[in-house]
């Protein structure tokens, strides 16, 4: 019988859904018209602008930053709250699961508005500190809710096992319990990576001068600046830079061995 | 190994993300200005903190409600804000900001005349007039043949199905009343329910009421009439030969942005310093030409590129610039425009 042709279709449909837009991009980023969607010819004009703009490059090292400190924060407390979830029945922690799962479907201009009333009230001003504390509160309940469900499937008799074979609780954590969570815990963090690093709402709220992150910056510059494709540019080099990353994790990670 | 040492060198980087997040107090005093993107030019920028010896930071926002919202919950820390001339009315009206001080700002005496008598503030007590621009029509020379410059494009019936209005109530009813010979602001319930009357005779004539696209739709052909931003349509303009942009006859929106300093500003020595810089002649005129908007400040004019200057859409006629609104604050007669709106997007 002949194999399938489904899934190689099925495959070349996602991926064209996947990469037809970047692929768009990409392409515009080089055309030196900044409107017509037809071809005008090759440029390096947007990237030579790009590395010329200082507000931009400011206002992608902030987000990175914000981003990096948000995601790893959450990634420690989020862990913290799924053990205390998973350890702990009782009406505190049902009390405590609820809060957890609240700001999920939380309104994100709530969440902006109530956290810079917040920070008027406690006489907090707003600079990249308060960006970043917003962004540990919304990514956090995404990261307890990965790692619980890690968690779950977690087999309690293995770090017993340890502790019979001599283990001292934290050597148990450390090389036991740890090491397999570990999985969720990343898949948390960068989850929280991604949504910090392109969350404009709650941003815009809790921004002091001087902290623009590049979602702020560019919905403003979509108003009156004459330099979009800028924004091209810069998101192509960060496309690139993504692929070697996951391409350079990928051989870290290749069993050495087959 | 591997994976492991991987893991150590990725969390050594992100270890040292976090230092330099902590900034040090400069000695140089600071001006903070929250404002559009784009909106300052960078010789403008450096000439300001080079005769001040002090550092220009800018915020920026994309919506002066969102801006408003802000200010208005006491986000402090702007000595200047630069929002549209109703939204400096909205923040003036809520006492959020502080009144000008004229024996500071010499070069106001630039201000162009003609402008500041229909400006929402006319006396500069509270704000100084920064960029502006109309919003007009604009449409296909070779699709569109013997088009008046009027209002009455949007309802010929060969840009049926290719042409689209704004996505934005002030614009589209405005634009309905300045045809219907109303003032642009009107609060008049008979003259409003006109101009919706009108504006659902063109919603069934256009393809659809749109804030973005209309720019690539008229640049590839694909829209023969738009209306949108002069700053836009003109840029567009520069790629598409058979683009003719107008300013209708009957008049049209010509919004500006003012610079004003909110009360909780720090420096407003500064503040008022920034706003001088930037109403000076020379400075206004590079910074015009920059952004690609019109200062209404009459002595930066002769300075202005023959080619910037003869615009016919920044510097229209006396007659049809007489003709032409900033867009006002309707205070609580907003409900009054929000049903008649509503009417149109549901017709």
């Amino acid at each position: 019988m002949k194999p399938s042709r489904i899934p190689l279709v099925t495959t070349g449909i996602v991926l064209a859904f996947f990469y037809l837009p970047i692929a768009a991009l990409v392409a515009k980023s080089f055309n030196s018209s900044r409107f017509s969607p037809e071809w005008k010819g090759f440029t390096l004009k947007w990237y030579e602008r790009l590395f010329e703009r200082d507000d931009i490059l400011a206002a992608l090292v902030n987000s990175l930053k914000v981003a990096l400190i948000a995601a790893s924060a959450s990634m420690l407390l989020g862990t913290c709250a799924a053990f205390a979830l998973h350890r702990y029945k009782s009406r505190l922690q049902d009390a405590h699961r609820m809060m957890v799962n609240v700001p999920l479907v939380l309104p994100d201009i709530l969440m902006g508005m109530s956290l810079l009333l917040l920070f008027i009230a406690a006489g907090v001003s707003l600079s990249l500190a308060t960006v970043t504390i917003a962004h540990i509160t919304f990514c956090l309940s995404y990261v307890t809710l990965v790692v619980l469900a890690r968690l779950q499937d977690f087999d309690p008799n293995i770090v017993e096992a340890a502790r019979d074979l001599g283990a001292t609780r934290l050597q148990a954590f450390v090389k036991i319990t740890l090491p397999i969570l570990f999985p969720g815990i990343l898949a948390g963090g960068l989850l929280a990576f991604t949504l910090s690093i392109d969350d404009y709402v709650v941003t815009f709220f809790v921004k002091g001068p001087g902290s623009d992150t590049l979602p702020t910056l560019v919905y403003s510059m979509i108003k009156k600046s004459k330099e979009l494709p800028v924004i091209n540019a810069l998101s192509t080099l960060m496309l690139l830079f993504t692929f070697l990353l996951v391409f350079a994790s990928q051989r870290l990670t290749r069993p050495v061995n087959r | 190994m591997k994976r492991r040492h991987f893991i150590a060198t990725s969390s050594a980087a992100l270890a040292a993300g976090f230092l330099p997040s902590c900034s040090g107090k400069s000695a140089k005093p600071t001006l903070t200005v929250f404002t559009w993107a784009d909106y300052l030019s960078e010789k403008a920028a450096a000439a300001f903190e080079e005769a001040h010896g002090c550092k220009l930071v800018i915020d920026t926002f994309d919506s002066n409600e969102a801006m408003i919202s802000k200010i208005e919950s006491g986000a402090t820390g702007y000595d200047i804000l630069a929002p549209s001339s109703y939204a400096v009315k909205q923040l003036d009206t809520k006492g959020l900001l502080q009144p000008l001080d004229h024996s500071k700002l010499p070069n106001l005496a630039n201000i162009d005349k003609a402008y500041l008598s229909h400006a929402l503030d006319p006396e500069m007590k509270i704000s100084a007039p920064y960029m502006m621009a109309p919003t007009c029509a604009a449409y296909l020379k070779s699709k569109v043949p013997d088009a008046e410059p009027s209002w009455g494009l949007f309802s010929r019936a060969d840009v049926k199905g290719r042409a689209t209005l704004l996505d934005d109530m002030r614009e589209v009813l405005g634009a309905a009343l300045k045809s219907l010979g109303h003032s642009l602001n009107s609060t008049d319930p008979a003259q409003l329910e006109a101009a919706a009357a009108l504006a659902i005779q063109w919603k069934a004539n256009i393809a659809k009421f749109e804030n973005e696209q209309f720019k690539s739709g008229i640049a590839s052909g694909e829209f023969h009439l738009v209306h949108g931003y002069a700053g836009d349509l003109i840029a567009v303009q520069q790629e598409n030969g058979d683009i003719e942009i107008v300013i209708p006859r009957e008049g049209a929106s010509f919004p500006c942005d003012d610079l004003c300093i909110p009360k909780s500003a720090k420096n407003v020595d500064l503040a008022h310093a920034f706003i001088n810089h930037l109403c000076d002649a020379e400075i206004a005129a590079e910074n015009m030409e920059w952004i690609g908007y019109r200062a209404p400040n009459s002595a930066a004019y002769k300075s202005l590129s023959e080619d910037f200057r003869g615009s016919a859409i920044l510097f229209p006629p006396d007659e049809l610039f007489a003709k032409c609104e900033p867009i006002g604050y309707l205070g609580d007669k907003l409900p009054l425009w929000t049903a008649a709106w509503e009417k149109v997007k549901n017709a």
